[in-house]
Protein backbone atom coordinates (compact mmCIF):
# COMPACT_ATOMS: atom_id res chain seq x y z
CA UNK A 1 0.00 0.00 0.00
CA UNK A 2 3.04 2.03 1.18
CA UNK A 3 4.71 1.56 -1.81
CA UNK A 4 2.21 1.87 -4.76
CA UNK A 5 1.02 5.22 -3.03
CA UNK A 6 5.07 6.22 -3.71
CA UNK A 7 4.78 5.08 -7.19
CA UNK A 8 1.58 7.03 -7.84
CA UNK A 9 2.95 10.21 -6.32
CA UNK A 10 6.40 9.95 -8.55
CA UNK A 11 4.28 9.41 -11.75
CA UNK A 12 2.53 12.02 -11.06
CA UNK A 13 5.24 14.41 -10.60
CA UNK A 14 7.16 12.88 -13.23
CA UNK A 15 4.07 13.67 -15.74
CA UNK A 16 4.15 17.00 -14.75
CA UNK A 17 7.68 17.75 -14.77
CA UNK A 18 7.63 17.02 -18.68
CA UNK A 19 4.79 18.85 -19.24
CA UNK A 20 6.38 22.01 -17.74
CA UNK A 21 10.08 21.11 -18.73
CA UNK A 22 9.62 19.42 -22.03
CA UNK A 23 9.30 22.38 -24.35
CA UNK A 24 12.27 23.97 -23.17
CA UNK A 25 14.18 20.73 -23.66
CA UNK A 26 12.71 20.70 -26.83
CA UNK A 27 13.86 24.28 -27.79
CA UNK A 28 17.46 23.35 -26.84
CA UNK A 29 17.51 20.27 -28.20
CA UNK A 30 16.34 21.58 -31.82
CA UNK A 31 18.78 24.70 -31.20
CA UNK A 32 21.66 22.11 -32.32
CA UNK A 33 19.46 21.16 -35.47
CA UNK A 34 20.00 22.44 -39.33
CA UNK A 35 17.25 24.25 -40.36
CA UNK A 36 16.77 21.14 -42.77
CA UNK A 37 16.21 18.45 -40.07
CA UNK A 38 13.80 21.01 -37.63
CA UNK A 39 10.92 20.60 -40.49
CA UNK A 40 11.45 16.47 -40.56
CA UNK A 41 8.96 14.67 -40.35
CA UNK A 42 8.98 12.78 -37.48
CA UNK A 43 10.51 14.89 -35.77
CA UNK A 44 14.41 13.77 -35.07
CA UNK A 45 15.11 12.92 -31.26
CA UNK A 46 18.81 13.68 -31.82
CA UNK A 47 19.65 16.92 -33.84
CA UNK A 48 22.58 16.28 -36.64
CA UNK A 49 24.78 19.15 -35.17
CA UNK A 50 25.29 17.61 -32.24
CA UNK A 51 29.04 16.47 -31.07
CA UNK A 52 30.10 17.39 -35.23
CA UNK A 53 32.25 19.96 -35.64
CA UNK A 54 29.59 22.77 -36.73
CA UNK A 55 27.94 21.67 -33.20
CA UNK A 56 27.66 25.58 -32.08
CA UNK A 57 27.19 27.00 -35.86
CA UNK A 58 23.37 28.10 -35.16
CA UNK A 59 24.61 29.60 -31.98
CA UNK A 60 27.84 31.37 -33.75
CA UNK A 61 25.33 32.75 -36.26
CA UNK A 62 22.99 34.30 -33.65
CA UNK A 63 25.85 35.98 -31.27
CA UNK A 64 27.58 37.20 -33.97
CA UNK A 65 25.86 37.73 -37.05
CA UNK A 66 22.73 38.55 -35.53
CA UNK A 67 24.31 40.58 -32.89
CA UNK A 68 22.90 38.87 -29.85
CA UNK A 69 26.09 39.47 -27.87
CA UNK A 70 25.42 43.26 -27.75
CA UNK A 71 21.41 42.97 -26.58
CA UNK A 72 22.56 40.18 -24.17
CA UNK A 73 24.59 42.86 -22.56
CA UNK A 74 22.45 46.13 -23.42
CA UNK A 75 20.03 43.60 -21.47
CA UNK A 76 22.64 43.59 -18.34
CA UNK A 77 23.18 46.88 -18.25
CA UNK A 78 19.66 47.74 -17.87
CA UNK A 79 18.16 44.96 -15.97
CA UNK A 80 21.43 45.39 -13.22
CA UNK A 81 20.90 49.04 -12.81
CA UNK A 82 17.06 49.14 -12.78
CA UNK A 83 16.88 46.28 -10.32
CA UNK A 84 20.04 48.16 -8.06
CA UNK A 85 17.82 51.00 -8.22
CA UNK A 86 14.90 49.22 -6.57
CA UNK A 87 16.99 47.99 -3.51
CA UNK A 88 18.40 51.75 -2.93
CA UNK A 89 14.58 52.58 -3.46
CA UNK A 90 12.68 50.12 -1.54
CA UNK A 91 15.26 49.89 1.37
CA UNK A 92 15.21 53.19 2.25
CA UNK A 93 11.29 53.56 1.86
CA UNK A 94 10.35 50.93 3.78
CA UNK A 95 13.24 51.31 6.56
CA UNK A 96 10.54 54.34 6.49
CA UNK A 97 7.30 52.47 6.52
CA UNK A 98 8.74 49.90 9.68
CA UNK A 99 10.53 52.25 11.86
CA UNK A 100 9.83 55.80 11.74
CA UNK A 101 6.17 57.41 12.87
CA UNK A 102 4.72 60.32 10.63
CA UNK A 103 1.77 61.53 9.98
CA UNK A 104 0.19 60.26 6.60
CA UNK A 105 1.97 56.80 6.28
CA UNK A 106 -1.08 54.90 6.44
CA UNK A 107 -2.29 56.77 3.08
CA UNK A 108 1.48 56.90 1.40
CA UNK A 109 1.72 53.14 2.03
CA UNK A 110 -1.96 52.37 1.17
CA UNK A 111 -1.31 54.36 -2.42
CA UNK A 112 2.45 52.22 -2.89
CA UNK A 113 0.72 49.01 -2.71
CA UNK A 114 -3.12 49.25 -4.42
CA UNK A 115 -0.91 51.32 -7.50
CA UNK A 116 1.22 47.96 -7.54
CA UNK A 117 -2.23 46.41 -9.05
CA UNK A 118 -3.21 48.71 -12.04
CA UNK A 119 -1.57 47.33 -15.25
CA UNK A 120 1.36 49.13 -16.88
CA UNK A 121 -1.01 50.35 -19.72
CA UNK A 122 -2.85 52.24 -17.88
CA UNK A 123 0.05 54.61 -17.01
CA UNK A 124 2.16 54.08 -20.08
CA UNK A 125 0.45 57.41 -22.13
CA UNK A 126 1.75 59.57 -19.98
CA UNK A 127 4.92 58.01 -19.18
CA UNK A 128 5.54 57.67 -22.72
CA UNK A 129 4.86 61.90 -23.57
CA UNK A 130 7.01 62.50 -20.58
CA UNK A 131 10.06 60.77 -21.67
CA UNK A 132 9.72 62.18 -25.20
CA UNK A 133 9.82 65.88 -23.28
CA UNK A 134 12.49 64.97 -22.00
CA UNK A 135 14.55 63.64 -25.07
CA UNK A 136 14.85 60.18 -23.68
CA UNK A 137 13.58 58.66 -26.54
CA UNK A 138 15.72 55.75 -28.11
CA UNK A 139 17.98 55.41 -24.94
CA UNK A 140 18.18 53.87 -21.50
CA UNK A 141 16.89 55.47 -19.39
CA UNK A 142 13.38 55.29 -19.86
CA UNK A 143 13.68 51.61 -18.87
CA UNK A 144 15.83 52.06 -15.98
CA UNK A 145 14.25 55.27 -14.38
CA UNK A 146 10.47 53.88 -13.91
CA UNK A 147 11.75 50.35 -12.38
CA UNK A 148 14.81 52.59 -10.53
CA UNK A 149 11.66 54.68 -8.23
CA UNK A 150 8.55 52.21 -8.18
CA UNK A 151 9.21 49.56 -6.29
CA UNK A 152 5.70 48.35 -4.27
CA UNK A 153 6.65 44.21 -3.86
CA UNK A 154 10.48 45.43 -2.56
CA UNK A 155 8.82 48.06 0.10
CA UNK A 156 6.43 45.62 1.54
CA UNK A 157 9.46 43.10 1.82
CA UNK A 158 11.61 45.24 3.32
CA UNK A 159 9.07 46.50 5.99
CA UNK A 160 7.92 43.51 6.88
CA UNK A 161 11.62 42.60 7.83
CA UNK A 162 12.69 45.63 9.26
CA UNK A 163 9.42 45.85 11.79
CA UNK A 164 9.99 42.63 13.34
CA UNK A 165 13.83 44.08 14.42
CA UNK A 166 14.21 44.58 18.55
CA UNK A 167 13.80 48.17 18.92
CA UNK A 168 17.04 47.64 21.30
CA UNK A 169 19.27 46.95 18.22
CA UNK A 170 18.14 50.77 17.55
CA UNK A 171 18.36 52.17 21.16
CA UNK A 172 21.94 50.57 21.33
CA UNK A 173 22.71 52.37 18.13
CA UNK A 174 21.53 55.69 19.57
CA UNK A 175 23.75 55.69 22.76
CA UNK A 176 26.83 55.09 20.56
CA UNK A 177 25.69 58.26 18.54
CA UNK A 178 24.41 57.22 15.04
CA UNK A 179 22.39 59.44 13.25
CA UNK A 180 19.56 58.17 11.22
CA UNK A 181 21.44 57.40 7.92
CA UNK A 182 24.29 55.58 9.66
CA UNK A 183 21.66 53.42 11.16
CA UNK A 184 20.31 52.60 8.40
CA UNK A 185 23.56 52.04 6.43
CA UNK A 186 25.42 50.21 9.19
CA UNK A 187 22.95 48.56 11.16
CA UNK A 188 19.71 47.79 9.40
CA UNK A 189 20.68 47.67 6.04
CA UNK A 190 23.26 44.85 6.24
CA UNK A 191 21.02 42.77 8.39
CA UNK A 192 18.68 42.05 5.45
CA UNK A 193 20.80 40.56 3.18
CA UNK A 194 18.00 38.09 2.48
CA UNK A 195 15.47 40.50 1.29
CA UNK A 196 18.17 42.13 -0.84
CA UNK A 197 18.95 39.20 -3.18
CA UNK A 198 15.55 38.25 -3.00
CA UNK A 199 14.72 41.62 -4.52
CA UNK A 200 17.37 41.46 -6.64
CA UNK A 201 16.36 38.54 -8.82
CA UNK A 202 12.73 39.43 -8.48
CA UNK A 203 13.11 42.89 -10.33
CA UNK A 204 15.98 41.18 -12.08
CA UNK A 205 13.93 39.02 -13.78
CA UNK A 206 11.24 41.09 -14.12
CA UNK A 207 13.34 43.70 -15.92
CA UNK A 208 15.15 41.04 -18.23
CA UNK A 209 11.59 39.97 -19.21
CA UNK A 210 10.05 43.36 -19.40
CA UNK A 211 8.37 44.17 -23.33
CA UNK A 212 6.67 47.19 -23.83
CA UNK A 213 9.07 49.94 -22.54
CA UNK A 214 11.93 48.74 -24.76
CA UNK A 215 10.09 48.45 -28.34
CA UNK A 216 8.49 51.68 -27.12
CA UNK A 217 11.70 53.36 -26.36
CA UNK A 218 14.02 52.31 -28.72
CA UNK A 219 14.78 52.32 -32.44
CA UNK A 220 17.95 51.99 -32.40
CA UNK A 221 19.41 48.42 -33.27
CA UNK A 222 22.03 49.01 -31.38
CA UNK A 223 20.50 49.53 -28.08
CA UNK A 224 17.80 46.82 -28.43
CA UNK A 225 17.12 44.21 -24.82
CA UNK A 226 17.46 40.97 -26.07
CA UNK A 227 13.71 40.26 -24.94
CA UNK A 228 13.11 42.92 -27.91
CA UNK A 229 15.56 41.30 -30.27
CA UNK A 230 13.65 38.34 -30.28
CA UNK A 231 10.45 39.69 -30.88
CA UNK A 232 12.23 42.01 -34.29
CA UNK A 233 13.83 39.15 -35.05
CA UNK A 234 10.72 36.77 -35.14
CA UNK A 235 9.36 39.09 -37.51
CA UNK A 236 12.32 39.06 -39.67
CA UNK A 237 11.43 37.51 -43.51
CA UNK A 238 14.91 35.61 -43.00
CA UNK A 239 15.01 34.17 -40.05
CA UNK A 240 14.91 30.64 -39.76
CA UNK A 241 13.58 28.51 -36.96
CA UNK A 242 16.75 27.00 -35.75
CA UNK A 243 17.66 30.77 -34.88
CA UNK A 244 14.87 31.90 -33.67
CA UNK A 245 14.79 28.73 -31.21
CA UNK A 246 18.86 29.37 -30.66
CA UNK A 247 17.78 33.37 -29.76
CA UNK A 248 14.94 31.79 -27.24
CA UNK A 249 17.39 29.94 -25.69
CA UNK A 250 20.12 32.69 -25.44
CA UNK A 251 17.86 34.89 -23.95
CA UNK A 252 16.58 32.87 -21.50
CA UNK A 253 20.09 31.79 -20.49
CA UNK A 254 21.14 34.29 -18.37
CA UNK A 255 17.73 34.19 -16.20
CA UNK A 256 17.80 30.33 -16.10
CA UNK A 257 21.41 30.30 -14.47
CA UNK A 258 20.56 33.06 -11.78
CA UNK A 259 17.26 31.07 -11.08
CA UNK A 260 18.99 27.53 -10.92
CA UNK A 261 21.41 28.77 -8.38
CA UNK A 262 19.31 31.32 -6.16
CA UNK A 263 15.78 29.66 -6.66
CA UNK A 264 15.16 29.20 -3.27
CA UNK A 265 14.96 32.75 -2.09
CA UNK A 266 12.93 33.36 -5.45
CA UNK A 267 10.57 30.52 -4.18
CA UNK A 268 10.88 31.18 -0.46
CA UNK A 269 10.62 35.31 -1.43
CA UNK A 270 7.30 34.62 -2.97
CA UNK A 271 5.90 32.19 -0.29
CA UNK A 272 6.44 35.18 2.05
CA UNK A 273 5.23 38.01 0.50
CA UNK A 274 2.93 36.44 -1.93
CA UNK A 275 3.79 39.07 -4.36
CA UNK A 276 6.51 38.82 -7.37
CA UNK A 277 6.83 42.57 -8.33
CA UNK B 1 -0.38 48.55 24.90
CA UNK B 2 2.85 49.18 21.84
CA UNK B 3 5.68 50.91 24.73
CA UNK B 4 6.43 54.33 23.81
CA UNK B 5 10.28 55.04 23.96
CA UNK B 6 12.03 58.18 22.91
CA UNK B 7 13.48 58.05 19.40
CA UNK B 8 15.50 59.75 17.07
CA UNK B 9 13.85 59.67 14.04
CA UNK B 10 12.30 63.14 13.61
CA UNK B 11 8.94 63.10 11.04
CA UNK B 12 11.03 64.57 8.49
CA UNK B 13 13.75 62.32 8.77
CA UNK B 14 10.88 59.87 7.39
CA UNK B 15 10.16 61.98 4.27
CA UNK B 16 13.69 61.90 3.18
CA UNK B 17 13.92 58.60 3.34
CA UNK B 18 11.22 58.38 1.37
CA UNK B 19 12.19 60.93 -1.67
CA UNK B 20 12.85 58.34 -4.07
CA UNK B 21 9.41 56.07 -3.62
CA UNK B 22 7.60 59.19 -3.10
CA UNK B 23 8.98 60.74 -6.66
CA UNK B 24 8.51 57.30 -8.47
CA UNK B 25 5.09 57.38 -7.17
CA UNK B 26 4.04 60.58 -8.00
CA UNK B 27 5.77 60.67 -11.47
CA UNK B 28 5.03 57.39 -12.53
CA UNK B 29 2.05 56.25 -11.35
CA UNK B 30 0.18 58.79 -9.84
CA UNK B 31 0.74 61.61 -11.88
CA UNK B 32 0.22 59.36 -15.25
CA UNK B 33 -3.13 58.50 -13.78
CA UNK B 34 -4.67 62.14 -13.91
CA UNK B 35 -3.12 62.52 -17.25
CA UNK B 36 -4.45 59.61 -18.73
CA UNK B 37 -7.79 60.87 -17.08
CA UNK B 38 -7.54 64.32 -18.74
CA UNK B 39 -6.33 63.07 -22.46
CA UNK B 40 -9.37 59.99 -22.81
CA UNK B 41 -11.47 63.85 -23.12
CA UNK B 42 -8.99 64.75 -26.13
CA UNK B 43 -8.22 63.55 -29.64
CA UNK B 44 -4.55 63.93 -30.12
CA UNK B 45 -2.21 62.36 -32.49
CA UNK B 46 1.33 63.74 -30.67
CA UNK B 47 2.07 65.75 -34.17
CA UNK B 48 -0.73 68.41 -34.02
CA UNK B 49 -2.11 70.22 -30.51
CA UNK B 50 -4.37 68.15 -28.68
CA UNK B 51 -8.13 68.73 -29.45
CA UNK B 52 -11.04 68.40 -26.61
CA UNK B 53 -13.72 66.56 -27.36
CA UNK B 54 -15.82 65.97 -24.49
CA UNK B 55 -17.15 62.21 -24.00
CA UNK B 56 -16.51 61.56 -27.91
CA UNK B 57 -13.91 58.74 -27.48
CA UNK B 58 -16.07 57.11 -25.16
CA UNK B 59 -19.29 57.19 -27.64
CA UNK B 60 -17.17 56.27 -30.26
CA UNK B 61 -15.71 52.98 -28.00
CA UNK B 62 -19.48 52.11 -27.02
CA UNK B 63 -20.37 51.98 -30.06
CA UNK B 64 -18.10 50.55 -32.20
CA UNK B 65 -18.33 46.44 -32.84
CA UNK B 66 -15.03 45.60 -32.68
CA UNK B 67 -14.29 46.97 -29.26
CA UNK B 68 -17.59 45.16 -27.83
CA UNK B 69 -15.03 41.92 -29.09
CA UNK B 70 -12.20 43.33 -26.98
CA UNK B 71 -14.18 43.49 -24.25
CA UNK B 72 -15.76 39.98 -24.34
CA UNK B 73 -11.61 38.93 -25.93
CA UNK B 74 -10.49 40.90 -22.11
CA UNK B 75 -13.27 38.93 -19.91
CA UNK B 76 -13.01 35.22 -21.81
CA UNK B 77 -9.21 35.38 -21.44
CA UNK B 78 -9.62 36.60 -17.85
CA UNK B 79 -11.84 33.57 -17.40
CA UNK B 80 -9.72 31.09 -18.56
CA UNK B 81 -6.80 32.19 -16.80
CA UNK B 82 -8.56 32.60 -13.54
CA UNK B 83 -10.00 29.61 -13.28
CA UNK B 84 -7.29 27.67 -14.98
CA UNK B 85 -4.67 28.93 -12.68
CA UNK B 86 -6.70 28.37 -9.25
CA UNK B 87 -7.19 24.71 -9.88
CA UNK B 88 -3.98 23.79 -11.74
CA UNK B 89 -1.91 26.30 -8.82
CA UNK B 90 -3.57 23.79 -6.27
CA UNK B 91 -3.27 20.62 -7.60
CA UNK B 92 0.17 21.68 -8.15
CA UNK B 93 0.52 22.69 -4.29
CA UNK B 94 -1.46 19.53 -2.87
CA UNK B 95 1.14 17.20 -5.19
CA UNK B 96 4.25 19.24 -4.11
CA UNK B 97 2.99 19.04 -0.42
CA UNK B 98 3.50 15.47 -0.18
CA UNK B 99 6.36 14.45 2.04
CA UNK B 100 8.51 12.89 -0.44
CA UNK B 101 12.21 12.67 -1.45
CA UNK B 102 13.37 15.14 -4.27
CA UNK B 103 10.04 17.42 -3.81
CA UNK B 104 12.04 20.64 -3.54
CA UNK B 105 13.27 19.35 -6.98
CA UNK B 106 10.08 19.62 -8.88
CA UNK B 107 8.78 23.13 -7.05
CA UNK B 108 11.68 24.12 -8.40
CA UNK B 109 11.02 22.92 -12.14
CA UNK B 110 7.67 23.12 -12.08
CA UNK B 111 8.36 27.23 -11.48
CA UNK B 112 10.75 27.58 -14.41
CA UNK B 113 8.20 28.45 -16.75
CA UNK B 114 7.21 31.54 -14.80
CA UNK B 115 10.89 32.67 -14.60
CA UNK B 116 11.08 32.63 -18.26
CA UNK B 117 9.92 35.57 -20.65
CA UNK B 118 6.84 35.38 -22.32
CA UNK B 119 8.10 36.44 -25.60
CA UNK B 120 10.31 32.82 -25.19
CA UNK B 121 7.31 30.70 -24.13
CA UNK B 122 5.45 32.26 -26.62
CA UNK B 123 8.22 31.54 -29.44
CA UNK B 124 8.23 27.96 -28.30
CA UNK B 125 4.48 27.29 -28.63
CA UNK B 126 4.17 29.02 -31.61
CA UNK B 127 6.63 26.61 -32.73
CA UNK B 128 5.33 23.70 -31.05
CA UNK B 129 2.01 24.73 -32.62
CA UNK B 130 2.47 25.56 -35.55
CA UNK B 131 -0.19 23.96 -38.64
CA UNK B 132 2.12 21.98 -40.91
CA UNK B 133 5.33 20.86 -38.89
CA UNK B 134 4.57 21.76 -35.19
CA UNK B 135 4.96 18.69 -32.89
CA UNK B 136 1.33 19.29 -31.35
CA UNK B 137 -0.42 18.80 -35.20
CA UNK B 138 2.23 16.42 -36.07
CA UNK B 139 1.37 14.01 -33.11
CA UNK B 140 -2.40 14.64 -33.70
CA UNK B 141 -2.15 14.02 -37.79
CA UNK B 142 0.31 10.83 -37.56
CA UNK B 143 -0.20 8.92 -33.89
CA UNK B 144 -3.79 9.35 -33.31
CA UNK B 145 -4.86 10.24 -37.15
CA UNK B 146 -7.04 13.51 -36.09
CA UNK B 147 -7.14 16.25 -38.49
CA UNK B 148 -6.06 19.57 -35.83
CA UNK B 149 -7.03 23.09 -35.97
CA UNK B 150 -4.42 25.70 -36.91
CA UNK B 151 -4.96 26.54 -33.31
CA UNK B 152 -3.17 30.14 -33.67
CA UNK B 153 -4.86 30.99 -37.05
CA UNK B 154 -8.10 30.46 -36.46
CA UNK B 155 -10.69 32.55 -34.77
CA UNK B 156 -12.31 30.39 -32.76
CA UNK B 157 -8.76 28.85 -31.38
CA UNK B 158 -6.90 30.90 -31.23
CA UNK B 159 -7.56 33.47 -28.10
CA UNK B 160 -8.04 29.72 -25.96
CA UNK B 161 -4.63 28.87 -27.02
CA UNK B 162 -3.12 32.14 -26.00
CA UNK B 163 -4.66 32.36 -22.63
CA UNK B 164 -3.67 28.75 -22.15
CA UNK B 165 -0.13 29.15 -23.00
CA UNK B 166 -0.23 32.02 -19.84
CA UNK B 167 -2.09 29.77 -17.73
CA UNK B 168 0.83 27.27 -19.01
CA UNK B 169 3.91 29.83 -18.53
CA UNK B 170 2.08 31.22 -14.81
CA UNK B 171 0.88 28.25 -13.25
CA UNK B 172 3.54 27.42 -11.36
CA UNK B 173 3.78 30.72 -9.80
CA UNK B 174 0.03 30.20 -8.15
CA UNK B 175 1.18 26.86 -6.46
CA UNK B 176 3.67 28.46 -4.79
CA UNK B 177 1.29 30.94 -3.40
CA UNK B 178 -1.29 28.25 -2.64
CA UNK B 179 1.58 26.40 -1.09
CA UNK B 180 2.55 28.86 1.46
CA UNK B 181 -1.39 28.55 2.56
CA UNK B 182 -1.38 25.04 2.52
CA UNK B 183 1.71 24.67 5.30
CA UNK B 184 -0.17 26.94 7.55
CA UNK B 185 -2.54 24.37 8.30
CA UNK B 186 -1.93 23.08 11.36
CA UNK B 187 -1.39 19.37 11.60
CA UNK B 188 -3.65 18.60 14.85
CA UNK B 189 -6.20 19.06 12.29
CA UNK B 190 -5.89 16.21 9.89
CA UNK B 191 -4.77 13.64 13.00
CA UNK B 192 -8.06 14.76 14.82
CA UNK B 193 -10.34 13.56 11.76
CA UNK B 194 -7.82 10.85 11.29
CA UNK B 195 -8.78 9.47 14.72
CA UNK B 196 -12.55 9.96 13.55
CA UNK B 197 -11.93 7.76 10.50
CA UNK B 198 -12.41 10.16 7.95
CA UNK B 199 -10.85 9.49 4.76
CA UNK B 200 -7.98 11.52 2.47
CA UNK B 201 -10.65 13.04 0.31
CA UNK B 202 -13.11 14.01 3.30
CA UNK B 203 -10.71 16.05 5.36
CA UNK B 204 -9.23 17.81 1.85
CA UNK B 205 -13.03 19.06 1.37
CA UNK B 206 -14.00 19.77 5.15
CA UNK B 207 -10.62 20.62 6.42
CA UNK B 208 -8.38 21.89 3.87
CA UNK B 209 -10.60 23.59 1.65
CA UNK B 210 -12.60 25.63 4.23
CA UNK B 211 -8.94 26.55 6.33
CA UNK B 212 -7.37 27.46 2.86
CA UNK B 213 -10.16 29.95 1.90
CA UNK B 214 -8.25 33.11 3.24
CA UNK B 215 -5.46 32.15 0.81
CA UNK B 216 -7.92 31.09 -1.64
CA UNK B 217 -9.37 34.51 -1.77
CA UNK B 218 -5.82 36.05 -2.00
CA UNK B 219 -4.79 34.19 -4.62
CA UNK B 220 -7.91 34.90 -6.41
CA UNK B 221 -7.52 38.82 -6.01
CA UNK B 222 -4.02 37.81 -7.56
CA UNK B 223 -5.24 36.11 -10.15
CA UNK B 224 -7.43 38.58 -11.44
CA UNK B 225 -5.10 40.96 -11.64
CA UNK B 226 -2.51 39.05 -13.31
CA UNK B 227 -5.09 38.29 -15.58
CA UNK B 228 -5.37 41.05 -17.38
CA UNK B 229 -1.71 41.46 -17.76
CA UNK B 230 -1.19 39.31 -20.75
CA UNK B 231 0.54 41.98 -23.33
CA UNK B 232 3.91 40.16 -23.86
CA UNK B 233 2.18 36.98 -24.49
CA UNK B 234 0.03 38.81 -27.33
CA UNK B 235 2.31 40.75 -28.69
CA UNK B 236 4.42 37.40 -29.35
CA UNK B 237 1.96 34.72 -30.33
CA UNK B 238 -0.57 36.44 -32.53
CA UNK B 239 0.13 40.27 -32.31
CA UNK B 240 -3.98 40.48 -31.95
CA UNK B 241 -4.92 38.25 -34.30
CA UNK B 242 -6.36 36.42 -36.17
CA UNK B 243 -8.68 39.71 -37.45
CA UNK B 244 -8.37 41.08 -34.01
CA UNK B 245 -9.12 37.69 -32.48
CA UNK B 246 -7.32 37.99 -29.42
CA UNK B 247 -7.08 41.52 -29.02
CA UNK B 248 -7.97 42.09 -25.17
CA UNK B 249 -7.88 45.64 -23.76
CA UNK B 250 -3.90 46.08 -22.63
CA UNK B 251 -3.32 45.52 -26.35
CA UNK B 252 -5.58 47.55 -27.68
CA UNK B 253 -3.84 50.26 -25.52
CA UNK B 254 -0.74 49.56 -27.19
CA UNK B 255 -2.46 49.44 -30.86
CA UNK B 256 -4.63 52.40 -30.32
CA UNK B 257 -1.55 54.50 -28.87
CA UNK B 258 1.50 53.48 -30.58
CA UNK B 259 0.23 51.93 -34.08
CA UNK B 260 -2.67 53.97 -34.73
CA UNK B 261 -0.99 56.97 -32.18
CA UNK B 262 -4.67 58.04 -31.07
CA UNK B 263 -3.49 58.99 -27.80
CA UNK B 264 -6.62 60.19 -26.48
CA UNK B 265 -8.69 57.21 -27.68
CA UNK B 266 -5.98 54.73 -26.35
CA UNK B 267 -6.64 56.84 -23.04
CA UNK B 268 -9.84 56.19 -22.78
CA UNK B 269 -9.30 52.77 -23.35
CA UNK B 270 -6.95 52.32 -20.54
CA UNK B 271 -9.81 53.98 -18.25
CA UNK B 272 -12.37 51.30 -19.19
CA UNK B 273 -9.54 48.70 -18.33
CA UNK B 274 -8.79 50.87 -15.08
CA UNK B 275 -12.73 50.69 -14.15
CA UNK B 276 -13.27 47.21 -14.92
CA UNK B 277 -10.54 46.12 -12.93
CA UNK B 278 -11.69 48.09 -10.06
CA UNK B 279 -14.62 46.95 -10.30
CA UNK B 280 -14.30 43.43 -10.12
CA UNK B 281 -11.82 43.91 -6.81
CA UNK B 282 -14.40 45.85 -5.39
CA UNK B 283 -17.29 43.20 -6.18
CA UNK B 284 -14.64 40.17 -5.21
CA UNK B 285 -14.14 42.07 -1.60
CA UNK B 286 -17.58 42.46 -1.12
CA UNK B 287 -18.21 38.64 -1.94
CA UNK B 288 -15.33 37.47 0.44
CA UNK B 289 -18.04 37.43 3.43
CA UNK B 290 -19.85 34.68 2.01
CA UNK B 291 -17.31 31.87 1.79
CA UNK B 292 -13.94 33.43 3.55
CA UNK B 293 -13.61 31.58 6.92
CA UNK B 294 -10.43 32.41 9.08
CA UNK B 295 -8.96 29.92 11.69
CA UNK B 296 -8.99 32.31 14.37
Amino acid sequence: MKIFKKILIYTLLGTIVIIMIFPFVWMVINSFNSEGSILKIPPKIIPDKLFKKDMFENYITVLRDYNFLRYTLNSFIVTSLASLGQIFTCSMAGFAFARMRFRGKNVVFALLLSTMMIPVQVTIIPEFILMMKLGWLDTFAPLIIPSFLVGSFGTFMYKEFFENIPRDLEDAATIDGAGPLSMFLRIFFPLSTVQTITLFIIAFMNNWNDLLRPILYLHSTKLMTVTMALTQFQSEYRVRWSWLLTGAVLSILPLLIVYITLQRFVIEGITHTGLKG
Amino acid sequence: MQEKRSTIFRPYHAWLFLIPALLGLSVFRLGPMVAAFILSFTSWDILVKSKWIGLNNFKELFGDPIFRGVIINTFEFSLIYVIGVMIFGLLLAVIVNSKVKGVTFFRAAYFTPVVTSAVAVGIVWNWLLSPHYGLVNVVLENVFKLSPPAWLGERSTALIVVAAVQLWKMSGYYMILFLAGLQDIPRVYYEAAQIDGASKWHSFWKITLPLLSPTTFFVFTIAIIDSFKNFEIIYTMTKGGPSSATTTLVYSVYVNAFIFYRMGYASAVAYILLIVIGMITIINFILKKYWVKYQY
